[in-house]
């Protein structure tokens, strides 16, 4: 069962950030850290892996300036190996960009299923690992609560508005998993002193042969603008002159709550 | 020169905080009120390898050294949890039977050690000698295969949950000196005719503290560590390492009382304006961070030292004076956040003052202030000995 993990490596959500004045692109500059979204595939991926008895977890990421910090963190926790793209080539890179090289890469290790987080906690467009999914032809199934193995398929718990859906396909598949979906352990002190030595391959856009279609070459969607969020208007305050619950429920009704 | 941490030691410092944040203050506080026991999050530190980080790997340990035990004791305390245990059990402890024990005696008790499933206390003060430990005078005499240990030790922290004590004990006279030969044992801590009493201390904390009457206790040969008579070295090798783990448990301390200050102050509004933009405010927090930095730095300073191998007047005089600054400065520190936070900084819930004992403590034990200005005034400045 060997499993392929994309994740994220992001500027430390605790930390002040920063937009590019020009390309309205989050400032990735400094030391990134593992986003917190993906230690759930990683632990997802590590005991899948253990179940199925043997196989290995590799994770797979894009970050600039060839960033390791949170890939690291991955393999601490006992993934395998990972594999790192970093080219100066990839600055600008939109998501189906992102999902080309990932794609790429992912082919290079042929998993039995790929995992991802439904979102990443600084981009949040959450489109990526479908169009990786498309990119390897590979059927995908979001928003995984729950993910189950067996006799050459996957089982999820789909978590809907509802409930959830339990769907299952073959594999190799992609799914994208929530918060939820297991309790990622910490990295033990084995754990952070084997990480050192484990491989970390990294690769180019040449070595994927993606010249001139990814990074802000390849990119189809730009920034044009960002501004600020409208300040939150103050709200409605009801004095009671015997009507406040009818004014109340009007309320209500306004948000079809009642 | 070099102040970055690896990155094994980022991530052990990164995985270690979201273990204590996982159980945090009110966890501490609410075993110490109850009168239970950190043992979930002792377990879980055990279990990831990070009570063991210091013992060698050929043992089971992490193979690193004080260095990321500190790491592992500050990130404790920034927690809100300065578990007292981890200064005895694997800094003095396992530091000195890593040192000093027979390979059979390491393999005894090293392993357990490594995982934080053994937890041993550490024997030394009695109540007439003091810091005095030429004139220790609980005495242990061979009889036969065995050794019978007679006398009193007290302070002795953690003899509820702890499996054995490694008790410091006088073997003999030197006949040139005339000061007491030691000799140190593991003794198991339910011994027969071995007496327990808990000392009442006004310190909210889980762990307790002991006095150990020893009525003619009977330790199996094997469980002298080392050679007899050998004990003052060996005691004094796990003398820096207690010293460094107290530091960077005060510097963790100050870290907890300055985030909580700092962020009452930024929150906390009275005539429309935060009360940090006042520097009657803001100028004690900024000078309390300074002093817990410093006491950081010697701290680590004093870790490397030891880890390294330095020569022992280089250890001994780091580990000393950043025990005394760090010990003030977390005391600086939550003694300024307390007055930042008003009435509120007495106020159980904001779980400053409920640290007061264990902040205050460190001004005290494991050596107090005073001894280490002895210290520094005899051998750093080379000032007429005082005693």
């Amino acid at each position: 069962m060997n499993v392929v993990v994309c994740v994220k490596q992001i500027p430390d959500p605790a930390a002040p950030q920063a937009l590019d004045p020009q390309t309205h692109n989050l400032v990735r500059e400094g030391k990134l850290i593992l986003d917190d979204s993906d230690s759930y595939g990683v632990e997802m991926a590590l005991q899948l892996a253990e179940q199925a008895g043997g196989g290995e977890v590799t994770i797979v990421s894009m970050a600039p300036n060839g960033e390791t910090s949170g890939l690291r963190t991955a393999l601490a926790m006992g993934a395998a190996k990972a594999i790192l793209i970093s080219d100066e080539a990839l600055r600008g890179s939109d998501a189906l960009s992102t999902a080309k090289v990932l794609a790429k890469a992912i082919e290079r290790v042929s998993p039995d299923l790929v995992l991802a987080a439904t979102e990443s906690t600084d981009g949040y467009t959450g489109t990526t690992p479908v169009q990786v999914a498309e990119l390897l032809g590979l059927p995908s199934i979001t928003f995984a609560k729950k993910v189950s193995i067996a006799g050459g398929k996957v089982t999820v718990e789909r978590q809907t508005e509802a409930g959830y859906d339990e769907v299952e396909c073959p594999l190799p598949a992609v799914v994208t998993v929530t918060a939820g979906v297991v309790e990622p352990r910490y990295p033990s002190f084995k754990g952070i002193m084997a990480a050192k030595s484990k491989p970390v391959d990294q690769l180019t856009v040449a070595d994927l042969g993606l010249e001139g279609q990814v990074g802000s070459a390849g990119a189809r969607q730009a920034i044009t603008d960002v501004a600020d969020a409208d300040t939150r208007q103050s709200g409605e305050i009801v004095v009671d002159e015997g009507d406040a619950h009818e004014r109340v429920v009007q309320f209500l009704e306004q948000l079809k709550l009642v | 020169m070099d102040f970055l941490e690896t990155d094994e030691q980022a991530m052990l410092r990164a995985a270690v905080a979201a273990v204590a944040g996982k159980y945090g203050h009110p966890y501490y506080l609410e075993k110490a009120r109850s009168g239970g026991k950190t043992t979930e999050l002792w377990d879980e530190l055990g279990g990831a390898g990070y009570l063991g980080v210091s013992v060698p790997e050929a043992y089971g340990g992490g193979g690193m050294g004080i260095t990321e035990l500190g790491i592992v004791a500050e990130e404790l305390a920034a927690a809100g949890c300065p578990l007292l245990l981890l200064v005895v059990s694997p800094a003095i402890c396992a530091t000195v039977i890593t040192a000093f024990g027979t390979e059979a005696q390491r393999l005894r008790w090293l392993p357990r050690f490594a995982t934080g499933e053994l937890t041993m206390a550490f024997a030394i003060t009695e109540p007439d000698a003091g810091s005095n430990s030429h004139n220790l005078s609980l005495t242990a005499r061979k009889d036969g295969d065995v050794y019978r240990l007679s006398g009193t030790k007290t302070f002795i922290s953690g003899c509820d949950e702890a499996e054995a004590a490694l008790v410091v004990t006088r073997t003999g006279v030197d006949p040139d000196t005339g000061r007491g030969q030691l000799s140190l044992f593991v003794v198991d801590l339910d011994s027969p005719r071995l007496d327990k009493t808990v000392i009442p201390i006004e310190i909210v904390a889980p762990e307790k503290q002991f006095t150990l009457f020893f009525d003619d206790v009977e330790v199996p040969g094997d469980r002298l560590l080392g050679t007899e008579g050998d004990g003052l070295r060996q005691v004094f090798l796990g003398l820096n390492p207690e010293r460094i783990i107290s530091a960077a448990m005060a510097a963790g301390l100050g870290r907890y009382a300055l985030a909580k200050a700092a962020a009452y102050a930024k929150d906390r509004e009275v005539w429309g304006t935060p009360i940090g933009r006042h520097q009657g405010i803001s100028h004690p927090l900024a000078k309390a961070k300074i002093d817990c930095e410093l006491a950081r730095l010697m701290y680590q300073k004093a870790a490397w030292a030891h880890d390294t191998g330095q020569d022992p007047f280089t250890t001994g005089e780091a580990a000393n004076m950043a025990k005394f600054a760090a010990a003030d400065a977390a005391l600086a520190a939550l003694d300024q956040a307390i007055q930042t936070h008003g009435g509120n900084g007495l106020a159980t819930d904001y779980g400053l003052a409920t640290l007061w004992g264990a902040a205050r403590l460190m001004r005290t034990a494991p050596v107090s202030r005073e001894m280490i200005l002895n210290f520094v005034a005899q051998h750093s400045l080379g000032l007429p000995k005082s005693y």
